[in-house]
């Protein structure tokens, strides 16, 4: 097993090899730790400020569900249980994929060319080049506290679901890899990356309630545009027992496209790379 | 005076420079008002009346924080951070400009622009949703919000420079404008929602802070959700933020320029 080999991004993969990639982004993530909590302060606020939004969406849909008791048929239980989801999702792409943030640096200044030289795959530096450590510390009890509230409030249905769950969650991943790497590729053709990643973000806060409460086009858009449907609500769908095979068939199949596609494009785009500030 | 007006038509050019990064701003100001604006649907479609607010107030409501996002919040007041960092300030300095004044001409040439596409915007998707606003019925309540909007308008700036002006004492300039110049803004200026959907302990932690007067309170007083005595009052609260603010503002800058090492300018 350890011995055998297969390639992705024209890097050739073995057990031997992801053990090295994990131990060079475990390297990284620590080395970016340290800058990020040796500014103690800034460290604080950033935390600080990430709790207080969570808190406070929290306490807003608690607040809306409490007079209203559903929204477009979930109860309140079930719509908080949307938000946690969307939210340890959310969290876990942008702690993992934050080195998008950095890359146009590395492409404007033409830094980009070390990393290309490296034997490491293209997309190791601008996709992982960046752990946040905050977002990591903030899921810990984010984590926590949402395996609590789906035991509390019954939500569990079977095993099954969990193990769904589980699957469609790593799908996310997946897919979010693939969203983050088209918008790196966009990056090396234009320089441009910061309305992007934002656009980016602010279309994935649409999954921060359940996507049904959209209209049937946007729901479309939703699901093979900016596939945030995917991405957050499916797998809350199927902790919920409300998945059908069909709509997990579904997402597997989109998150393979889209990381197939993602992909071509990030290859066309470094044949396009011209290096030029280096 | 000539000079301030000269930087305010070199701000507006800026923008048709940079078209892309106007319309991707734009863009991502609607995709969140369209979030908003799907939630209260959803909401209303179930209930014509939630929290002591109807359904043409609420839409009201959310139509309002579109507007006054782009001329309350829309500002570029926060590059004095960079500035101050960067040692970007001394070629202000050495120039007979004061700085507020010209953060001030930047601000209102972002504004005039992000206001007039809002207004665009707004009316297509009232257009679109078929969304009844509810107007007023005097005219001393618009007086009383246009006020509201002037002081807002100052609040949200002195507020900006002082977020700014710690860079003097700061690296993590990046750090204290998030919390305080996004978050806090963002959430506790019932930009998000009406603050009095939030149960009444923290609503009133909140009703402390100076940013409900930027979103929240002028949008009780267009909705009359306010009388007299309350217009009085909150005019009156909003009124002295926004003095301790230029006042904050003027002593930060008085004790940070002398500190001011010019760094890489």
């Amino acid at each position: 097993m350890v011995g055998k080999k297969f390639s992705i991004f024209n890097f050739q993969f073995s057990i031997r090899s992801i053990r090295k990639l994990i131990k060079i982004w475990l390297l990284i993530a620590s080395r970016v730790a340290q800058i990020q909590l040796m500014t103690g302060w800034g460290g604080f606020a950033f935390l600080l400020g990430k709790i207080i939004r969570f808190l406070f969406f929290f306490v807003f849909i608690f607040s809306v569900l409490s007079k209203t008791r559903s929204l477009v048929g979930y109860s309140r239980e079930q719509v908080v249980l949307f938000f946690l989801v969307f939210n340890l999702i959310d969290i876990s792409t942008q702690a993992l994929f934050r080195g998008v943030y950095q890359f146009r640096r590395l492409v404007v200044e033409g830094d980009y060319d070390f990393d290309l030289l490296r034997p490491l795959p293209s997309f190791f530096r601008p996709i992982f080049g960046w752990t946040d450590i905050l977002d990591i510390i903030t899921l810990i009890p984010l984590g926590i506290y949402f395996w609590l509230f789906v035991v509390r409030n019954n939500l569990f249905v079977n095993s099954a679901s969990v193990l769904i769950f589980i699957l469609l969650f790593a799908n996310s991943m997946v897919l979010g890899f693939s969203l983050h790497l088209a918008i790196c590729a966009v990056c090396v053709l234009t320089t441009e990356i910061d309305h992007l990643i934002w656009i980016y973000r602010d279309v994935t806060n649409t999954g921060r309630f359940p996507t049904d409460i959209y209209s049937k086009g946007i729901q479309y858009f939703l699901t093979f545009g900016v596939p945030v449907i995917i991405l957050m609500t499916i797998p809350a769908e199927a902790l919920l027992g409300l998945l059908t095979w069909r709509g997990m068939m579904l997402s597997i199949v989109v998150t393979a496209v889209f990381f197939l596609l993602s992909w071509k494009f990030w290859r066309y785009s470094l044949s396009r790379y011209t290096s030029a500030s280096s | 005076m000539r000079k301030y007006f000269s930087l305010f038509l070199i701000s507006l050019q800026e923008y048709f420079t940079y078209r892309l990064s106007f319309v991707l701003w734009r863009v991502r100001s609607l995709v969140s008002f369209l979030v908003l604006l799907f939630f209260w649907l959803a909401v209303y479609s179930q209930t014509s009346s939630f929290a002591g607010y109807q359904k043409s107030q609420m839409f009201t409501y959310v139509i309002g924080v579109a507007f006054l996002r782009g001329l309350i919040f829309a500002t570029r007041s926060n590059v004095l951070a960079s500035w101050i960092r960067d040692g970007g300030l001394n070629i202000i300095l050495i120039r007979p400009l004061s700085v507020f004044k010209v953060l001030l001409s930047r601000d209102l040439a972002d504004k005039l622009l992000n206001v007039g596409f809002v207004i665009l915007e707004i009316f297509l998707i009232a257009k679109i949703f078929n969304l009844s606003l509810f107007l007023p019925k005097s005219f001393l309540t618009i007086v009383c919000f246009l006020i509201f909007l002037a002081l807002a308008f100052f609040l949200n700036f002195f507020i900006s420079i002082v977020i700014s002006l710690t860079a003097f004492w700061t690296d993590d300039i990046w750090a204290v404008r998030f919390l305080f110049g996004v978050i806090f803004l963002e959430l506790f200026s019932g930009a998000l929602f009406p603050i009095d959907i939030l149960p009444g302990g923290l609503k009133n932690v909140l009703f402390w802070t100076p940013f409900p007067y930027l979103v929240y309170f002028p949008l009780k007083v267009w909705l009359g959700q306010a009388n007299r005595g309350e217009i009085t009052r909150i005019i009156l609260v909003c009124a002295a933020w926004t003095i301790l603010f230029v006042w904050l503002a003027k002593r930060l800058w008085d004790k940070g320029y002398k500190e001011y090492g010019a760094y890489g300018g």
